[in-house]
């Protein structure tokens, strides 16, 4: 408004003299008239801290930064499955939808023994192509995540070789404005190469290493302008021949209610861990845009 | 004083404008069609593309991202010509005038987040009109196809 020039401002607002438009929803969206990239296209905050769905990141960088533009987004997150808890907080930055740098500290806590694991987690990502919405090509991002262990015991009891690990990921997304049932639908395919255990809770290898590349999958429709529903998948290592690992998947319902925040509500499926058969429960996150 | 006289003198001169305007695009919808309207009748047809258009005004004007980019545009014949385009982007029985989307936006380098704020002014035009979600993405998903022809350029 305030760059609007009076003499201006009169010619184009007078144009709504023709039809009766309600001027106090104009007032509604004026936080929304700020940044750079469309509602939800930022997505909302993976639990290693990347822009993503949560159990994976997405080729969507965070925040709602375009060219020229920087942008950052801060998270809290909780899941809690039948024996365990996951706490995670962090963050990231993004320069000009170009590049992503992100941090989280996660806290898993196993309910039965009171034991805390902590983990750190840094990630850069890249945009190397593409742009999600408009062009054919997928939009195309390339990632090195590293994770190192507060708490190492427990790693380290049950076999892991080593309690830090490096985590590198090309992930491919593309959306479609007019997608299923007419509305924008996403589709995203990561290839991971890691050796973590659970996440690198567990830590990173072990003495029955599994493949080292690995699938991640989502997809989600969004209902309306604010509403998201989705799936994701992820293929895990099964690094420990004491333990059996599985792949983890999810099913999620995240909510934009302005380009300020976004609040994620999920449920989860993580299999087995550490010996503790199917786990399963909620996934709850809260994303604030800076 | 006279600034008010100005304003007021100029707020005539739009009205004016806009309702020579709405005449002419009248005359101008005055084709027969036998191809596949669907989406211009989901659209509301000539009310609701008009609807569309008056509140993607008011949205541009309300959205400091971009309105500098239309301060020096006809704000009538925009309105004439973005109706007439989105109808017949829509295949309603309109056909376009206006300049190409290349002569509009050569030299005017417009990028990423300018032409995305674009986009979501056209949709909360779009939400405020009560255009069907469905109707709004056939829509958005035809005018996406004419970025490289708008951005950049």
């Amino acid at each position: 408004m305030k760059r609007c020039l009076p003499g201006l401002c009169i010619a184009w607002v007078s144009a709504l003299s023709l039809s009766a438009i309600p001027a106090t929803t104009l007032a509604d969206d004026a936080q929304n008239k700020r940044f750079g990239k469309i509602k939800g296209t930022g997505g909302v905050s993976a639990i290693s801290g990347a822009g993503g769905g949560g159990l994976t990141p997405w080729a969507t960088l965070g925040s709602y930064a375009e060219d020229g533009q920087l942008g950052g987004t801060v998270f809290v997150t909780q899941a809690r499955v039948d024996d365990y808890q996951l706490d995670v907080y962090g963050g990231a930055f993004t320069w000009h939808n170009k590049v992503e740098v992100s941090y989280a500290r996660q806290d898993f806590l196993i309910e039965a023994a009171g034991v805390h694991i902590r983990q750190d987690k840094v990630g850069l990502r890249y945009r190397l192509a593409g742009d999600i919405i408009y062009q054919r090509l997928p939009q195309i991002t390339i990632g090195v995540e590293h994770g190192e262990l507060r708490d190492t015991a427990v790693a380290l009891a049950v076999g892991a070789e080593d309690t830090r690990g490096t985590d590198y990921t090309l992930s491919m997304a593309k959306a479609w404005l007019n997608g299923i049932a007419h509305r924008t639908t996403l589709l995203n395919v990561n290839l991971r190469y890691s050796n973590a255990n659970q996440f690198g809770i567990l830590g990173y290898g072990g003495d029955d290493a599994d493949t080292k590349v690995n699938l991640e999958l989502a997809g989600a429709i969004f209902i309306n302008r604010s509403i998201a529903v989705g799936i994701e998948w992820r293929q895990k290592p099964d690094n420990l021949s004491a333990l059996t690992e599985h792949h983890a998947k999810d099913l999620f319902l995240a909510y934009f209610p302005s380009k300020r925040l976004s609040l994620t509500a999920a449920w989860v499926d993580l299999g087995d861990i550490a010996g503790a058969p199917d786990q399963r429960g909620v996934y709850f996150s809260l994303q604030a845009n800076l | 004083m006279s600034n008010n006289n100005l304003m007021t003198a100029k707020r005539l001169l739009t009205i004016l404008a806009l309702s020579t305007t709405l005449t002419l695009s009248a005359c101008a919808t005055q084709q027969d069609s036998n191809q596949d309207d669907s989406l211009y009748q989901a659209l509301g047809a000539e009310q609701g593309i008009t609807q569309i258009a008056d509140h993607f005004i008011m949205e541009i004007a309300y959205d400091p991202r971009v309105f500098d980019r239309f301060a020096d545009s006809n704000v009538a014949r925009f309105r004439e010509k973005i109706i007439q385009h989105f109808c017949f982007i829509a295949d309603g029985p309109c056909e376009y005038t206006g300049d190409s989307m290349v002569l509009t936006h050569r030299g005017m380098d417009i990028n990423a987040a300018e032409f995305n704020a674009v986009v979501e002014d056209l949709i909360d035009a779009m939400d405020k009109a009560g255009t069907p979600i469905s109707a709004q993405n056939r829509l958005l998903d035809r005018l996406a196809g004419l970025r490289p022809e708008i951005m950049g350029i």
